[in-house]
């Protein structure tokens, strides 16, 4: 495997483009769904210029503000690459959370207001491809198009699913997403799911990766996926195996946060710092971000000139990538 | 030299039955699974029937232990366990052989009543059960039951494609496959009815309130079912070296998005007749070879009208037979690619073709194509199509083994 990483696109609560990933951003302290605990977290501007233009096109007038964050990462990095060929663009999202603002808002409505009630308008935005099916739309672009969920690391299962298609000639192209939109009750389950035994900030909003067969610079060159692990403790076991995929020289960029950071890389593995300045949950964004980040390291820096980027999920399996500059 | 892509195992759960010789059964013998939803809350919904699964029990587990699984997962375990032994990959203990299987997944709403189960105990402030429901709703938490009961890990792949997902997974799977992965790649989808979606329907007033009627000029809706399926596709030597029967070949797969609308077709259909062309185009065959047609056939006005032009123009004047098995297990999302996959390779193996039930005045342009009861062909090649919100469409071809 080794195909270019010709662009990027970034969506994120410090603004629009891949610098903002390294401003300072604004913390809020958002108040949880049940109203007994307040978390922080750090939060697209909804109202940005750049995600509102989006709301112009007849089709997106309704659409969920996910929507908006994958269709302005996309545009970001479909615009930094102007030789693609959209025709031949495929598009994978990942997505942790999904739809969650109009899921909730749906079933709150029909669960207090009664199912004869309930909103067919709003029903077909709750849907998982909803959002990508509006970004294929909107930019015209004519590869292959799966949305994927799962784990937070099922940013990797999209890094895997864009090799595919470049291998097969699918795609000449293939645009990788990650992206996720908050909502207040997400603090409820992040709770109950006990992400919060650690201190961790929650985020959202979207990365792009657009890859290419071919391309100058910096290259995602393995992805390891699929290391399973069903309970915290047996996480440091899956890492491991997922790590023994990649030359032991190789850095490794630290990019754990929350209870992941528990995971222990093992002594003998170069560990470059994650230069993020806000360390969070963003779950598929979040992972796309520092695959970003890596990408940037790589391009700017005389050394090193590799890493593994570890996608250790929060919730069932460890992945990771290999970025290295020719 | 790419090397063909051979089906070794099937095995699938649905509203006529829990595994795949009882679906079969009750399809030749012209069965709808139709029924009064009981499973969920659909009270206030203008339509409160649907094709509703029996869950069966699981050896091992009590009333109590079974009750913490999702819907979904009580619906795939089964399934994937028909599968894997009938492929061979089950040892004694019921554990799969590999220590690793890639999985190619499809669902729309994953183990949804356990979401909005802790929505409704967010609201009502009951914090006792939130642990469970969060840990039991997310799709990576049915694949890891599944990886958990059947002793096995690799790399999952959740497509949500919408109810196209089911062909894009087993889609996907051949694409794996044929990109350089070795070993079997398990593909399928599960569904479990849910409050969110039934009434998701229920709202675009687009459930038939009473018989689904696909490919009838008087159709007025689709039922809502559910049900799980699984595939255990493998490279054909892999298969002959580990003396694994094979069961068909998948040959190809088209897919492609339909723009025009989030959740109607085009009405001349032409994204996918693409991706039907593109199926026939990868398996190098003209659609005169193909013997029988799985059609998506929801029962929606707009999908069978535009679903039916492409049929005509692809298949029109030639030998092929279709049907829509909607009418008799419902639809069911993002499991019903990977049901209707099994029903397409079952037609191949047996020559029997699930008949067009609930047939009384049938569309035009494809009247004389639709399969009634007791037919009997010798099919070499056979195909599903299905298309889904979003504008997703997938397209499959199936050889005879």
């Amino acid at each position: 495997m080794s195909w270019s990483v010709l662009s990027y696109g970034v969506v994120s609560p410090g603004g629009m483009g891949v610098d903002a990933l390294s401003r300072p951003w604004l913390p809020t302290a958002t108040q949880s769904a049940d109203g007994t605990r307040r978390h922080t977290t750090f939060l697209v501007d909804r109202e940005a210029p750049d995600l509102k233009r989006s709301q112009r096109e007849p089709r997106l007038r309704r659409a969920s503000p996910l929507s908006s964050y994958l269709l302005e990462a996309a545009r970001q990095a479909l615009e930094a690459a102007p030789g693609v060929d959209r025709k031949k663009t495929g598009v994978v999202a990942s997505l942790f959370l999904g739809c969650l603002v109009y899921s909730i808002r749906f079933y709150r409505q029909l669960t207090e207001d009664g199912r004869r009630f309930a909103s067919p308008l709003l029903f077909p935005e709750t849907v998982f491809n909803s959002p990508l099916s509006h970004v294929v739309t909107t930019l015209g672009l004519g590869g292959p198009v799966y949305s994927q969920v799962g784990d937070t690391s099922s940013w990797a299962t999209a890094l895997r699913t864009a090799d595919c298609w470049l291998t097969n000639g699918s795609a000449e192209h293939v645009l990788v997403l990650g992206a996720e939109e908050f909502e207040p009750h997400a603090l409820d389950a992040f709770h109950a799911a006990g992400f919060f035994r650690k201190p961790t900030a929650v985020s959202e909003g979207a990365g792009a990766l657009l890859l290419s067969r071919e391309g100058p610079g910096v290259a995602l060159m393995g992805v390891a996926d699929g290391y399973a692990f069903h309970s915290r403790n047996a996480a440091n076991g899956a890492a491991t195996r997922c790590l023994r995929n990649f030359s032991e020289e190789i850095p490794i960029l630290d990019t754990a946060v929350g209870w992941t950071r528990t995971i222990k890389i093992p002594p003998d593995r170069p560990v470059v710092e994650n230069l993020v300045a806000n360390p969070c949950l963003a779950g598929t964004a979040a992972f796309a971000w520092d695959t970003i980040l890596a990408a940037e390291i790589l391009k700017n820096s005389a050394t090193p000139k590799s890493l593994v980027i570890p996608y250790w999920g929060h919730t069932h399996q460890c992945a990771a990538a290999h970025l290295a500059r020719p | 030299m790419i090397s063909r892509v051979a089906v070794t195992g099937l095995g699938c759960v649905t509203a006529l039955g829990g595994d795949v010789s009882a679906t079969w059964e009750g399809l030749l013998a012209g069965r709808t699974a139709r029924g009064p939803i009981t499973a969920i809350p659909v009270g206030g919904c203008r339509v409160t029937e649907g094709a509703q699964a029996d869950l069966t029990d699981w050896p091992g587990y009590t009333q109590r232990e079974l009750g913490r699984f999702s819907r979904a997962s009580r619906l795939a375990l089964p399934a994937v366990r028909e599968a894997l032994a009938g492929a061979g990959l089950l040892d004694a203990e019921g554990r799969c052989v590999l220590d690793r299987l890639e999985m190619v997944v499809s669902t729309t709403a994953c183990g949804m009543e356990k979401g909005e189960g802790f929505l409704k105990s967010v609201w009502a402030g009951d914090f006792r059960e939130q642990p469970a429901r969060v840990a039991r709703y997310q799709a990576q938490q049915q694949i890891a039951e599944i990886q958990r009961h059947f002793g096995f890990d690799g790399p999952a792949t959740m497509i949500a494609n919408a109810c196209a997902g089911g062909g894009n997974a087993i889609g996907h799977a051949l694409d794996l496959l044929r990109a350089g992965e070795v070993g079997p790649v398990l593909a399928g989808g599960y569904e479990a009815l849910c409050e969110l979606v039934f009434t998701g329907f229920d709202s675009m007033q687009s459930l038939a309130p009473e018989a689904c009627r696909p490919f009838d000029v008087n159709r007025n809706g689709l039922m809502l079912g559910e049900g799980a399926a699984f595939l255990v596709l493998e490279r054909e030597e892999s298969a002959r070296s580990r003396g694994a029967r094979v069961l068909g070949y998948v040959a190809g797969y088209g897919s492609t998005t339909d723009t025009g609308h989030l959740t109607q077709p085009a009405q001349d259909g032409g994204p996918l007749e693409q991706a039907v062309r593109t199926a026939l185009e990868q398996a190098g065959l003209s659609p005169s070879r193909v013997g029988y047609l799985n059609a998506h056939g929801t029962g929606t006005p707009l999908n069978d009208g535009a679903e039916a032009a492409v049929l005509a123009r692809v298949f029109g004047g030639g030998p092929t037979r279709i049907s829509s098995t909607k009418a008799a297990l419902g639809h069911t999302l993002g499991a019903a690619g990977a049901i209707e996959a099994i029903l397409t390779l079952q037609a191949l193996q047996t020559g029997c073709l699930p008949p067009q039930i609930h047939l009384q005045t049938p569309e035009p342009v494809i009247a004389d194509m639709l399969a009634g009861m007791d037919e009997q062909v010798s099919i070499e090649a056979a195909m599903s199509v299905n298309l889904g919100f979003g504008g997703s469409n997938a397209a499959l071809l199936f050889l005879r083994a």
